[in-house]
Order: structure tokens, then sequence, then C-alpha cells
């Protein structure tokens, strides 16, 4: 095991009674790393941030996490990292307020406040209102601030934008980058392409309990097709586009508008675009499955 | 731990007063009515109800007397009442928490579970402890408790028996919370085996052939108001004792088991059939529930 990495996982496997949730699992993530860890529902994402903790136990498998066995010495482990849990859940009767001093609390009150009250503005969250009174996507700002509050060296984010608006997805992307900045490692769960794109440097993808592959994120568009969509200002032979690299003409709905199909990067169908009188274009991003369709259909060419 | 313990104290405050006062109010009642209940001559009164029934209310014969009385209107009756509060409160302690999902993000930070664990089980014990200290200060505080003769002290040792049942109960519901797929059954077990023990004893008045079988179950070693006489302190020692093995077991089996997430737990009861059967030691790798 390495002193180098903030988290090591080797053949981690994991059960829920008839069935396995983790299937070999096998993970390196170098300290100061933002790592994002990619998969649909049901993938496995959860269970391993969960074993990382110490929350459930494996069947088998070793784990380090900053150098420290979660199993043998939790709190130690627990006392470095900061966790937001994919299903966020508060105690209702408690105020925001009451809620991080009590999660301070737990954490010897080593937190500085000020630091806190700012992240609070930042998300714009009242610290005196009533959980029971918080939207989803304010009790996801609760929970972001309790997994920062304590500058920890390891983030665990499970989901970490889930239920926030776009403006507040950009500030909590903001906050995990300025996180990283400082040195800390960032372990990030998600199943939307475009947020692990926009963080990440490394991503993993897992399925069915295990991880299919590891890779840049900018390999991810590669792998795949996304649609789009354009409508000009006046008639144009759409059929020209499909010179492009990559480009494949689906239909012209009429003479000013047409649905294109674009394999890999967007770069040739924008340098063909340069000449034409574009009034509008929307992309359609491909979702997890569509990736891992493409992913698997490339293996299958590829044997 | 004392930080969990202050924690849980404080959520369980408004149930504190709530049932203290409750209790106080009850007691500063009772102590009014016991000058007039000890002076009327009710014994040939209560001789004709049948036997059948009276077993059922503690120390009824002797209601004129302060062990008597105390007895039957209070502390027979408190191992019931008191002892929705105890279940309630003992089967919530960790469960609650773990069905909300509250204890996934609490256990998240550098709290061991035995801090947690102790923590919350402590805050059980001062729960009920000050519960029944209020209950006890309306027998204490008006001045027509100095019809009952007794000392402060001997007003507070009947608390103590109390206590021990109480927080044997209680420890009995977080053992079951700890082992069984939910709080609720937990509670359920609980109060039924509660409410099963105080009927047993009842019945053993009447029928001298489940003596063996009463000795076997907590509430035969239970004084209620005639601890007023003096405190039988083994069979104190003995409740305590059992609760404080409960205590370890469930602590024993929180420390091993996972945390649980909404609709992760279940009986496992078709599992161990197929183990009986020998069809199969190892879980499938066949789908994947949990992300």
């Amino acid at each position: 095991m390495n002193d180098v990495l903030a988290i090591e996982i080797r053949g981690l496997e994991k059960a829920y009674g008839p069935v396995w949730a983790l299937r070999g699992v096998d993970l390196e993530v170098p300290r100061g790393e933002v790592f994002g860890f990619l998969g649909p529902n049901g993938a496995g994402k959860t269970t391993t941030i969960r074993c990382m903790l110490d929350l459930i136990r494996p069947q088998a498998g070793a784990i380090r996490v900053l150098g420290l066995d979660p199993q043998a010495e939790p709190t130690a482990v627990r006392a470095r990292v900061g966790y937001l849990p994919g299903e966020l859940n508060l105690e209702p009767n408690l105020r925001v307020r009451a809620t991080l001093r009590y999660l301070a609390a737990l954490r010897g009150n080593r937190i500085d406040w000020g630091y806190v009250e700012q992240l609070a503005a930042r998300l714009q969250l009242g610290l005196d209102t009533p959980v029971k009174n918080l939207s989803k996507g304010n009790k996801q700002k609760v929970g972001i601030i309790q997994a920062l509050m304590a500058r920890p060296d390891l983030l665990l984010l499970d989901e970490p934008t889930a239920g926030l608006d776009p403006l507040m997805q950009q500030e909590v992307y903001r906050l995990v980058e300025e996180a990283a900045s400082a040195g800390a490692t960032v372990f990030f769960s998600s199943h939307v392409i475009s947020e692990v794109e926009v963080l990440a440097s490394r991503v993993a993808i897992i399925r069915q309990g295990r991880i299919v592959e590891t890779v840049a994120p900018r390999q991810l568009l590669s792998m795949t097709t996304r649609r789009v969509r354009l409508r000009f200002m006046e008639t144009v032979d759409a059929q020209i586009l499909a010179e492009a690299p990559g480009v494949t003409v689906l239909n012209e709905d009429d003479a000013t508008s047409a649905t294109l199909q674009v394999e890999g990067t967007m770069d040739g169908l924008i340098k063909a675009l340069v000449h034409l009188p574009v009034a509008d274009l929307q992309t359609e991003h491909p979702s997890l499955e569509e990736l891992f369709l493409a992913y698997y259909k490339g293996q299958g060419e590829a044997a | 731990m004392f930080t969990e313990l202050r924690f849980a104290l404080g959520r369980l405050r408004g149930r504190i007063l709530g049932w203290g006062i409750g209790l106080g109010l009850y007691s500063l009642w009772m102590i009014w009515l016991y000058e007039d209940v000890a002076q009327m001559d009710l014994e040939g009164y209560l001789e004709a109800f049948p036997r059948e029934m009276m077993v059922f209310f503690g120390g009824i014969m002797e209601l004129a007397s302060p062990a008597g009385f105390l007895d039957t209107y209070y502390f027979s009756l408190m191992t019931l009442i008191i002892g929705i509060l105890a279940i309630g409160v003992g089967a919530g302690l960790l469960v609650n928490d773990e069905e909300a999902g509250i204890l996934d993000l609490v256990l998240a930070h550098p709290i061991g579970r035995t801090a947690l664990f102790w923590g919350r089980y402590l805050s059980l014990v001062l729960c009920l402890a000050i519960v029944l200290v209020i209950g006890q200060l309306g027998w204490i505080l008006p001045p027509q408790s100095a019809a009952m003769e007794l000392t402060w002290v001997e007003f507070m040792m009947p608390v103590l028996p109390l206590l021990a049942v109480l927080l044997l109960f209680g420890t009995l519901a977080l053992f079951l919370s700890t082992a069984l797929p939910s709080g609720r059954l937990a509670s359920a077990v609980s109060g039924g085996l509660l409410v099963g023990n105080y009927l047993f004893v009842g019945l053993a008045r009447l029928d001298e052939g489940l003596e063996p079988l009463v000795r076997l179950t907590p509430l035969h070693y239970y004084q209620g108001g005639w601890a007023v006489r003096g405190l039988e302190w083994g069979w104190l020692a003995g409740l305590l004792a059992a609760s404080v093995v409960m205590a370890l077991g469930a602590w024993g089996l929180f420390l091993r088991r996972d945390i649980r997430v909404g609709g992760e737990h279940e009986w496992g009861l078709g599992r161990s059939v197929r183990r009986l059967l020998g069809r199969t030691h190892r879980p499938e790798r066949a789908a994947v529930q949990e992300s």
C-alpha cells in the first residue's frame, strides 16, 4: 500500500444478502487529484464510498484511505474526510446552525466558524432556518457545507449537485476546485457525464459492481455520439455538413433546419459552421447509458 | 461520547418534561387523597372483590399503609405506563436515526460506534431517572406528604427498583432494535414481553404452580412501593446486571453490523433456509441492488 495515494482499493467485494453490489473493485486515487466516479444508479458507487468510511463492511478486499485502514482506524480516517451522502438526511427539528454546530462538535469543535458563514453566504443558505422547512436543494447545501467546513484532506462527495439549480451547481464546482487547489483530494460520484467533464481530472466508470474503465474525461466524449439541432437564418443545403469529420445528417426538417449526429468531438462541425448563417444550435448530451452502449460497441469492434 | 449524550438528551427534553410533569401532577393528586383513604375502613369492602381481580392491583389489600398506597396507585402501574416511554426511547435510540438515514452522516464524522452507543445509552438512563425524580417530587413536596410519615430517602427508595425495571425493558428494546429488521418491531416485541410479564406475575399469585416459572421473569424481582420498607439489594443488582448484559449485547451487535440505509435490511429467513438445504453458501453474483 502506497502513501502517495489518497485512496487505494484492491479487490473490494460487498454483498447485500444474495445480491452482489461490488464484485472486485480496484481503484487508485493519488493525493490532490479530483477524481470522478461515474456510473448508473445501482452500479455500486455509494457502496464503495460507504466501505471507505467503515459504515459497511466488505466481504473481501483491502481499502486504504489516506494511508489508513478504515476498519482498523475508523475515527482517524473520518477526522480527515468530509463526506456528503448521496441521500442526505438531517435531524428535522434543528435549525441549520444547530445542525452544523452539532456536526462541528463531533469534530471536536475544530471548525473555523467564519468559514462556515462564508460558505453559507456563497450558497445563499440561511443558517437560522429550521431544517424541516428546507427544500431538497437547500438541504443539499447544508450537506455541502458540513463536508467542506473542516477543510478535510479528502472529500467524498456522493452526487454533490443533486437537487441544486444550475447557478448553485456552478458555485459547488467552484468550491470543489478551491478545495482541490488548497491540496484536498476530491472523490465524487455522479451519473451526469457533463459534471464529471467539468470537475474531474480522471474518471472511473463503474457498472454492475466492477470498474469498467479509468479514463480522462475528454476520452468519454470521444467514445460517444451526440445529437445536434441547427436552425439557420436562411435556406442552406445541410448536406454540405456531412463532409465534416464525424458528422452525419439525420434529417433536414425544412430548408432552414437540420438534425445531425456527431461522433467524437464537436471541432469538425464547428469549423464547418463558420461560414453558415446559424440562428440557433442545440446539443443533446449523451446519457450515461448511451455512453456505455458506445463503449461496449467500441470494445466489440476492437475484438 | 459526551457530545452525543448532550445531543441525545436535548432531543429527549420534550419527552422528559412531558412525562415528568404529567407524573408529578398525578402524584400530587394522589398524595392529596392519601389521608382520606387511610382513614376509610376499606378492608372489608375490598375483600368482597374477587381475588382474580385484586392480584393485578399491587398492594391494594394494604391500601391504608404508605407502602400499600404507593404500590397500588403508583409503582405497580408505572412499570406499564412509564414502560411505554422506556421501550419507545430504547427501541429508537439508534434505529430511528438509522432508518431515517441520519446515522449515515453522523458516523461519517470522527465519532466511534462505541462512543455513539454509550453516549446514547446514557441518555436513556438519564431520561428515565429524571422523569422518575420529577414524578416523585409530586409525592414529596406537598405538605400532605407528612401524613405518610416517610423521610425523603424512604420516598425515593422505590424509584430505584422502578428505574431498574424500566431500564431493563428499555435496554431489551434497544437490544432487539439492533438485532431485528426494524425499530417498530423491537418496540412491539418488548412491549408484549412487558405486558405479558405483568399479567404472568398476577396469575402466579393465584396459582402457586406458576411460582417456579415466574421466578425466571424480571417483574418477579420488582419491589414496587414496598421498597419504602427497605430495598432488596440483591434483586436490584440482578435487574441492573441483566440490563448491563443486554446493553453489552446490543453494543456488540452495533459494532459488528453494517449501518443500514432504507430498505437494506431483511429477515434473511429465505437465505437461512437455502443454507440449511445446502443450496448456497455464498451470495450469488447476479445483480446489483444498491448504488
